[in-house]
């Protein structure tokens, strides 16, 4: 990555400074003191809500202060609620493993079936392809947003409303739509190193596992992570499918927002801050990685290409 | 030269149709006994070249679609016409024999899912039933001509060799077509039915009306209301995607440039900062702050200490005698309001993917620039913006879609925060910062309204195609991508 940074830097460089030599240095310093302000200003901005649901979240007072953005009295007393004194509403712990164990399912069913799909309209050349493509590029338009009512029925058709089962399944029966990137970077890997396996006597099933997939390590981490985060962010359809009204069956999604309903949000407050907090870090751990090895997959294509 | 591509598309499209009707028909005609056998029994073709194995496994799957064709689809397709006629009645006590009887009935719902599930599968059977036609004459071609016909191991050996592309896109296929080609359809039949809040299954039966729902959004009954609400909704939704995309673009740029550009250490922990405000999910910020700015909230109180309220009273930007600023509830607000937390929420992304496109901007164009002596403003409008343009094209045309049916940002700022004041609003079930999603959501979940929220869906699909293909013609035109290809 540093090597990158410098890179990239060299080559801004270019763009931002070509002025005179003499007494660049000092303008210089002068720009970058006002665009370190300015910067420190945006990140103020940006980091101020997270920083409310930090201090919130350990504050003594249960519902929302107006008058103190950090709180008189400090506590750990709301996650002691959120996982060991659950209640007829808030069932964190419940909610935690709900949308673990969708996720995990989610995660395996939807990064094989992207893998498969890249790997087959990447390296393989068969008639109906490019067809194909074009018809995925199009219903990959057509917002899950707008489907998801006539989704909801036919999984109530068959039973599958409120069951996480259904949710798995709504989460990942379609992912095979989400094969660009993936195959964008399995485009980069030189084909040459498939004809050489081939001439090896591999078959395809051979060079998939052995030749691709250890080398789109950085995508299949990716891959994993980004399918693996989708059901902890996703809000929309838990809230169409899930709507018994039964605690123990949300999502944390769900119960976080239900947590806040009015006529609870007085006694609920720090506790939603607290399980905003406790659910924020893994995924903001996670997102993080995912971040890197995106950068890492992109980038690397371009020097194996 | 595009009239020319076109043509040539057209005929290849063309021919492509006809010959796979020639094939068909020459698999026909010029089959022996065994091709023709095939036209009843599948599996005759195989069994004749004694692929025994496949001949059986081909018959077994005609046998089960003739059962399922029996015994699934015909009873939903003989009530397709009509969605069914017989009316729910409660259950009766028999006086014969004091047993409570739930008579039968039809539910519109299951014969419309059914039906075009039924619809679906036979024309998957009859693509099936024609290829299997064809196999069985290209084995017939083979054995004349003395070509060495598959074994069964062979056969399932090619699925993993030179077919493997079938053994991949299968599943991957079903999936999609459950949870994104069904609901489509089903979503385009309902928006010719009636089905709605009076017309609810399993209590009530719903039919087939044709156009009268889109007749009566654009000038019918509806149209006082739904017409009304509809227009307002639509300007908004476009208005918010325009804004929603070029803000957070722009930003982006300029924030990714300010971290980037010299002077400005320790760039990593910068970008870093900006992350964790995306990291947090969505719904844990977005909630958040819409108590942060609300009525009763810490921001507005944080306002009043400071006079704000005061400068708004006197701007005219609140009522004067308002006690605070109507962040998410006054109409004219919250839009300002959410586009400008759709910045926050939009821009570390934007600012993510322009470092990625600045790192491999071209630098050597940029270099000899310099040297011609051209100014610093005069690169960064002649080569970095048209760079990012074409490199970023696509990908702004993708949000711009996604904006439109942004769901999340709107939905948890403004759900059972904002209430509409506007009485042609409200009867329809709408509010002035609903973007079409959310209305349709809101439609199907609070009124059950699911007639006139097909008949949104539809609309705003074939907006985002419209959309998506015109702009993309217009980018793809010229090849211009190539220019920066190193």
């Amino acid at each position: 990555m540093s090597e990158k940074e410098k890179r990239s830097a060299g080559g801004l460089k270019i763009a931002f400074e070509h002025s005179s030599k003499m007494g660049m240095s000092k303008k210089r310093r002068i720009g970058g003191t006002v665009k370190t302000i300015l910067l420190l200003i945006l990140a103020v901005i940006w980091l101020i809500p997270i920083l409310w649901l930090l201090v919130t979240a350990f504050s003594a007072y249960p519902g929302m202060s107006r008058t103190r953005f950090f709180p008189e009295n400090w506590t750990l007393d709301n996650f002691a609620r959120l996982f060991f004194r659950p209640d007829s509403i808030l069932q964190y712990v419940r909610w935690f493993w709900n949308t673990l164990v969708i996720s995990i399912f989610t995660c395996i069913v939807s990064s094989i079936f992207v893998l498969m799909v890249s790997y087959a309209f990447s390296c393989m050349r068969f008639p109906g392809r490019q067809g194909m493509i074009r018809v995925s590029m199009i219903l990959g338009m057509f917002p899950g947003a707008l489907s998801m009512v006539a989704v909801y029925f036919i999984m109530k058709s068959i039973g599958l409303t409120n069951s996480h089962v259904g949710m798995v399944v709504v989460y990942s029966a379609g992912s095979g739509l989400g094969y660009l990137i993936v195959k964008g970077f399995m485009d980069t890997v030189p084909a040459s190193l498939r004809e050489a396996a081939k001439m090896e006597g591999a078959n395809e099933l051979t060079i998939f596992f052995k030749v691709m997939m250890p080398l789109c390590r950085p995508i299949i981490v990716y891959q994993v992570i980004s399918a693996f985060l989708g059901p902890w962010s996703d809000f929309m359809f838990a809230r169409l499918m899930l709507n018994s009204g039964l605690s123990k069956d949300w999502t944390v999604a769900i119960g976080l927002y239900n947590m806040l309903d009015k006529s609870l949000i007085g006694q609920n407050f720090s506790a939603f801050c607290a399980g905003g907090l406790v659910i924020s870090i893994p995924i903001a751990i996670l997102f993080v990685i995912m971040q890197k090895y995106y950068v890492e997959g992109v980038t690397s294509g371009s020097t194996k290409g | 030269m595009a009239e020319e591509v076109k043509k040539k598309k057209k005929s290849f499209a063309e021919t492509s149709f006809a010959w796979y009707f020639r094939e068909l028909g020459e698999a026909v005609v010029r089959g022996d006994w065994a091709v023709k056998g095939s036209l009843l029994v599948m599996g005759t073709g195989f069994l004749a070249r004694k692929q025994i194995l496949k001949g059986i496994l081909v018959t077994l799957v005609q046998l089960a679609y003739i059962l399922c064709l029996i015994f699934y689809s015909l009873p939903y397709l003989s009530k397709f016409g009509t969605l069914g006629t017989v009316e729910y009645q409660d259950p009766k006590l028999n006086p014969l024999t004091f047993e409570v009887e739930q008579f039968p009935y039809d539910n519109s719902f299951l014969i419309l899912i059914h039906g075009i599930v039924s619809i679906f599968i036979i024309v998957v059977f009859l693509l099936f039933y024609i290829h299997n036609l064809k196999q069985a004459y290209a084995l017939q071609c083979a054995k004349e001509k003395g070509k060495p016909v598959n074994s069964f191991r062979q056969d399932l050996q090619q699925m993993l060799g030179n077919k493997f592309h079938l053994t991949l896109l299968s599943l991957p296929t079903i999936g999609v077509v459950l949870m994104n080609i069904l609901p489509l359809l089903v979503l385009i039949a309902i928006a010719f039915t009636n089905y709605d809040k009076l017309h609810m299954p399993p209590g009530a039966l719903f039919t087939w009306v044709g156009g009268q729902n889109f007749a009566d959004l654009f000038g019918g009954s509806l149209s006082l209301t739904f017409g009304y609400a509809f227009g307002k909704v639509l300007v908004w939704t476009l208005l918010w995607a325009v804004m929603a995309t070029f803000t957070c673009f722009i930003g982006g740029i300029l924030l990714a440039m300010l971290i980037n550009s010299p002077g400005v250490k320790f760039k990593k922990t910068w970008r870093t900062l900006f992350v964790i405000a995306i990291a947090v999910p969505q719904f844990v910020t977005l909630i958040l702050v819409r108590n942060f700015f609300a009525d009763q909230g810490i921001f507005n109180q944080i306002c009043q200490d400071l006079g704000i309220l005061d400068l708004c009273r006197k701007l005219g930007l609140v009522s004067p005698s308002a006690s605070f600023i109507p962040f998410l509830t006054d109409k004219n607000w919250t839009k300002v309001m959410i586009i400008l937390i759709n910045i926050w929420v939009g821009i570390p992304y934007q600012m993510l993917i322009a470092t990625g496109v600045l790192m491999n901007a071209p630098k050597d164009q940029m270099e000899s620039a310099r040297i011609d002596g051209a100014s610093k403003w005069q690169i960064f409008r002649k080569i970095t913006i048209p760079y990012i343009l074409v490199v970023q094209g696509p990908a702004l045309i993708t949000d711009f879609v996604r904006n439109i049916n942004n769901f999340n940002v709107i939905y948890l700022l403004t759900q059972d925060v904002y209430i509409t004041q506007d009485p042609g609003m409200y009867k329809s079930n709408a509010k002035e910062v609903d973007l079409l999603v959310t209305w349709l959501f809101r439609l199907t979940q609070e009124e059950q309204n699911y007639k006139m929220a097909s008949v949104i869906g539809i609309i705003v699909f074939i907006i985002s195609v419209v959309f998506t293909f015109i702009s993309y013609s217009r980018l793809m035109k010229g090849g211009r991508e190539e220019d920066y290809q190193i």
